[in-house]
């Protein structure tokens, strides 16, 4: 007899607690009145081991009440062996799932691998059925031999294999592999005239790196029948050392802020001193010595003196394997956000607008802002801006050149400060009659009726951001005749006129303030709500300029984002001299590891492909981790008829806990009669 | 003048005590007009006043002077009752006055010395009573005692003395100081004595119902230790006071014990024979 949950066996340890509870049963019944204890210690006498456990019978019902429970949890089965089946050939489907991963590069495990498989091809008789499939991050099938015709068949696989040539550089997805395999053992539908499969087996040849991704098996469930043989390779490692880029620890600082990258090194590790290396474009290489005791990662800072010069490719030395030593590396160049003033403030005035514009943005290590200013009554052609603020009129040919910046998806912010800024006004938005009418107050407006699901002030929707009661508005205009539709307005005056209002027109955006953040109309300027709001204002472009430019062997890379979301007519250089290029239309899915490049119509951009981070960790996983996750690892071969006597014994094994379950309910239910006859004779305790 | 017994006061009688020298303000009725005669100094002559004998019994009723009886032997509280009962007795044929106070926490019972026709059935019914009492303190009933008896003489304390002590020292010198003449008498069982309980059982307290499973073999050793200690805290607080102390077990006869207690000289007093019958002075 086995158990399935044999843990469950030590419930039986329960015993001692009746046990324990019938000998202190054994009170003493009489009692002593006695003039005072005083003299007497409180501390009970120790168990007396002559003593004797009372009420036998309960004793015994209930010790075999908690028995049986602790058998039924652990599920109880017979094996039974029929030697009929034993005698018989089975037919058999091997299914072998090879790991290409980038770290199987390692040493001579390629050629292992191959070898199991072909031990795996020699253990398969005439009818058996084969699969070869290869995994990495992706699963591909390889081979299939439906029925095994021996050499023929072999060597049909051996071609396939040979295909394959070397592993790739992908990562490791055992678990995606393995729920593949379990799903089409379990779809694959018998032919009419086949011969039932006795046995269904999964062979892994890998390295079972801890990097191998085993998520998708948790919670698997698998199909009865199958086992799964682990075939390790690489027992013997000399452990890894991995690098990986990290984010930086000072995003915003403007220079000085160096590329920061994780080296670790596993546990295993045959040195805990490395080299660290930077190859430029120039051909020059730069090194340091990093020490990383095995088992420990350390966070390296690009040195210094090495971030002026343009690295391509860092890279470490001093581990037992080279596959994961290179890292591409394409540097975040900083981009320029364009903001264009139009208006004649001077820049030093500190009673303009302009004046707090361009103290708002500040450079940082990835972003410039670059504040321009030109006079509304410029002729000069209107220059490409991420943003155009308005502070005054402007002429009808830069209006006009304004106007069909906005269409063509410009963001135009204007600061209405004049009523002469009302034809503007009225062009843009395509509205006659626009009139814009200064509102004489002696007292300040505040803000109110602010909407803060609106994109721009989302980021005041936190209550504790909310609060707007502290900004003031000494003058304001009242901007009326505006179309009814196209246009939110953000937020009112408490006068009720619209005090931000935004429009789309076309592509682009249209925002419109009422009254300006100058010292004489309001207290925006020098307020917390300003430089928020600005970036809120410029957050598409923001978001567009900073992405990263490192992606990872076998994920798509969008193309379209180097090149302002528009796709099509995007060609990738792949890494390599003689590489041909290779045209995109919008995703392109990266092989190996390099520097390529995406060229456009007048653009160009260098991105960095490399081994995704968890390839490194080349130490092998415990082996127990696959039977947490529910692996068939030893359950016997499975047929049709294996299947059914598998069913059966199921069957079986459900019996018996049901019997065991009904003998507990039968054995409480005597233990309770008993024990209610018990209480009823029992003398009443004299107190 | 009819007592038998010496009395504390000094006052009018035929038993001389001592000179001392008039000071203005003395009464010049004791003035010894003889020595003054013969030697012209004046002198006043004291005398001990002689009375009837006061004598309160303190008599604790609490749950713990309820142990014994049945198979046991006499009940602590029976036996205690009936010396107090006997002495009583035996002080009113000498018409002396005497008085009794039962107490277990607090005073229960006060009934103050006379010397009256049926002063000895009043007691005698109130010592028939049963205790009704739970714990003892004797702390705070002898406090109390100690104001409620008022004029000195003797009193007789009958406890079982099973409490903490911490109090009793100072409550006792109350009494010292009122210049009250304090005998106590420790009434205790046999098996308080000697723990000679054999089986295993629930032990619980008279007074507090608390109840502990104790095996008496184990804990007699432990037992005897504290109550020796106990012992030795209560002679030693007697012995401070000049309290005279009996310890006696129930299973004494009483009458001995009474005799015992009748023989025994009082600790500061003086004992003087009466030259009229000879007998001694309690």
């Amino acid at each position: 007899m086995s158990f399935l949950t044999p843990l469950y066996l030590l419930g039986a340890l329960g015993l001692a607690i009746p046990i324990i509870l019938h000998l202190l049963h054994d009170r003493p019944k009489n009692k002593q009145a006695f003039s005072s204890l005083m003299f007497l210690d409180k501390t009970k006498p120790p168990v007396d081991r002559k003593r004797r456990p009372t009420h036998l019978l309960l004793l015994l019902l209930r010790c075999i009440a908690l028995l049986l429970l602790a058998f039924v949890f652990a599920r109880p089965f017979v094996t039974v062996d029929d030697p009929a089946d034993a005698a018989r050939r089975d037919r058999q489907w091997v299914t072998v799932l090879l790991d290409r991963s980038a770290s199987m590069q390692r040493g001579d495990l390629w050629q292992q691998a191959k070898a199991k498989v072909q031990t795996a091809l020699g253990q398969l008789g005439p009818g058996d059925r084969f699969t070869l499939i290869a995994y990495d991050d992706s699963t591909a099938s390889l081979a299939e031999v439906k029925s095994w015709l021996g050499n023929a068949s072999e060597a049909e696989v051996n071609t396939q294999l040979e295909r394959l040539a070397k592993p790739g550089f992908g990562g490791s997805n055992l678990g995606q592999a393995l729920v593949f395999v379990g799903e089409a053992i379990q779809e694959a539908e018998p032919e009419a005239d086949e011969q039932p499969l006795a046995r269904r087996e999964i062979i892994v040849i890998s390295d079972l790196q801890k990097g191998s991704h085993l998520g998708a098996v948790q919670g698997y469930e698998w199909p009865t029948g199958i086992r799964v043989t682990l075939e390790q390779l690489g027992e013997d490692d000399q452990g890894n050392a991995g690098i990986e880029q990290v984010a930086s620890r000072m995003p915003w600082a403007t220079a000085g802020a160096a590329p920061s990258f994780r080296i670790s090194n596993s546990a295993n590790g045959i040195s805990d001193e490395l080299e660290f290396l930077a190859h430029t474009t120039a051909g020059e290489t730069l090194s340091q010595k990093v020490h990383v005791p095995p088992g420990r990662s350390r966070i390296v800072e690009l040195p210094g003196e090495w971030v002026g010069k343009s690295v391509e490719r860092l890279a470490i030395r001093g581990d037992a394997a080279e596959f994961d030593n290179q890292f591409h590396f394409a540097q975040n160049r900083q981009q320029t956000v364009r903001i264009v003033y139009i208006g004649e403030d001077k820049p030093n005035d500190a009673e303009g607008s302009l004046f707090y514009l361009a103290s708002a943005f500040q450079q940082s290590s990835t972003l410039d802002f670059q504040v321009e200013a030109i006079s509304g009554k410029s002729t000069d052609p209107l220059p490409e801006a991420d943003l155009f603020v308005i502070g005054d009129a402007v002429n009808d040919s830069l209006a006009q050149a304004l106007g069909q910046a906005i269409e063509g998806g410009a963001t135009a912010l204007m600061v209405v400060q004049s009523s002469s800024q009302a034809a503007n006004l009225g062009q843009w938005l395509g509205a006659d009659g626009v009139v814009v009418r200064d509102i004489a107050s002696s007292d300040y407006a505040l803000l109110e009726d602010l909407k803060l699901d609106h994109e721009i002030l989302k980021v005041f929707g936190d209550t504790r951001f909310s609060d707007f009661t502290n900004l003031h508005f000494w003058k304001h205009r009242e901007l009326q005749n505006l179309p009814d539709e196209g246009i939110d307005v953000l937020a009112r005056f408490d006068s009720g006129a619209p005090a931000w209002l935004a429009a789309r027109r076309g592509d682009g955006r249209l925002l419109m303030m009422a009254s300006g953040w100058t010292p004489a109309d309001s207290q925006l300027a020098l307020s917390t709500k300003f430089i928020p709001l600005l970036y809120s204002i410029l957050k598409p472009v923001l978001k567009r300029k900073t992405q990263s430019r490192q992606f990872v062997v076998g994920r798509e890379v969008d193309v379209t984002r180097f090149n302002n979301g528009q796709g099509g007519g995007v060609t990738v250089m792949p890494p390599g001299d003689g590489a041909a290029a290779i045209p995109v239309d919008t995703v392109f899915t990266p092989a190996a590891p390099g520097l390529y490049t995406a060229k456009g119509s007048g653009w160009s951009e260098t991105f960095a492909v490399n081994l995704t981070a968890a390839e490194s960790r080349t130490e092998p996983i415990v082996m127990d981790q696959f039977k947490r996750f529910g692996l068939p690892m030893s359950s016997p071969a499975a047929s049709p008829l294996a299947v059914e006597a598998a069913k059966k014994k199921e069957t079986h094994r459900r019996e018996y806990w049901q019997w065991a379950l009904a003998a507990v309910l039968l054995f409480v239910t005597l233990e309770t009669v008993l024990a209610a006859k018990g209480s009823r004779t029992a003398e009443p305790v004299m107190t | 003048m009819s007592g038998l017994h010496r009395s504390p006061r000094t006052g009018f009688s035929t038993e001389f005590t001592e000179y001392r020298e008039y000071s203005p303000g003395d009464d010049v009725r004791f003035l010894d007009w003889k020595v003054m005669a013969r030697t012209d100094r004046e002198f006043i002559k004291k005398f001990e006043d002689e009375t009837n004998l006061r004598c309160v019994f303190l008599v604790d009723f609490s749950k713990s002077m309820e142990f014994g009886g049945d198979d046991a032997g006499v009940k602590k509280s029976d036996y205690a009752r009936t010396f107090a009962a006997s002495l009583a007795w035996f002080l009113t044929q000498q018409r002396d006055a005497v008085g009794l106070a039962t107490f277990d926490r607090d005073v229960r019972e006060f009934i103050p010395p006379r010397y009256r026709r049926d002063q000895l059935k009043t007691i005698l019914g109130r010592l028939e009573t049963q205790p009704a009492g739970n714990a003892t303190d004797l702390s705070q009933a002898l406090e109390k005692l100690a104001s409620l008896v008022g004029k000195r003489g003797m009193i007789v304390l009958v406890s079982d003395f099973l409490s903490p002590l911490d109090e009793l020292e100072r409550c006792l010198s109350l009494f010292a100081a009122a210049g009250h003449d304090v005998r106590a008498v420790q009434v205790l069982h046999p098996r308080e004595v000697n723990f000679n309980f054999e089986d295993t059982a629930i032990f619980e307290d008279m007074e507090s119902g608390q109840n502990i499973i104790l095996d008496p073999g184990m804990a007699r050793e432990s037992y005897q230790q504290k109550y020796n200690a106990h012992n030795a805290a209560l002679d030693a607080i007697f012995s401070a006071q000049g309290i005279p102390g009996f310890r006696v077990t129930t299973a004494e006869p009483l009458e001995r014990v009474l005799q015992r207690f009748l023989e025994e000289r009082p600790a500061r007093a003086v004992v003087r024979q009466r030259r009229s019958n000879g007998r001694s002075a309690a």
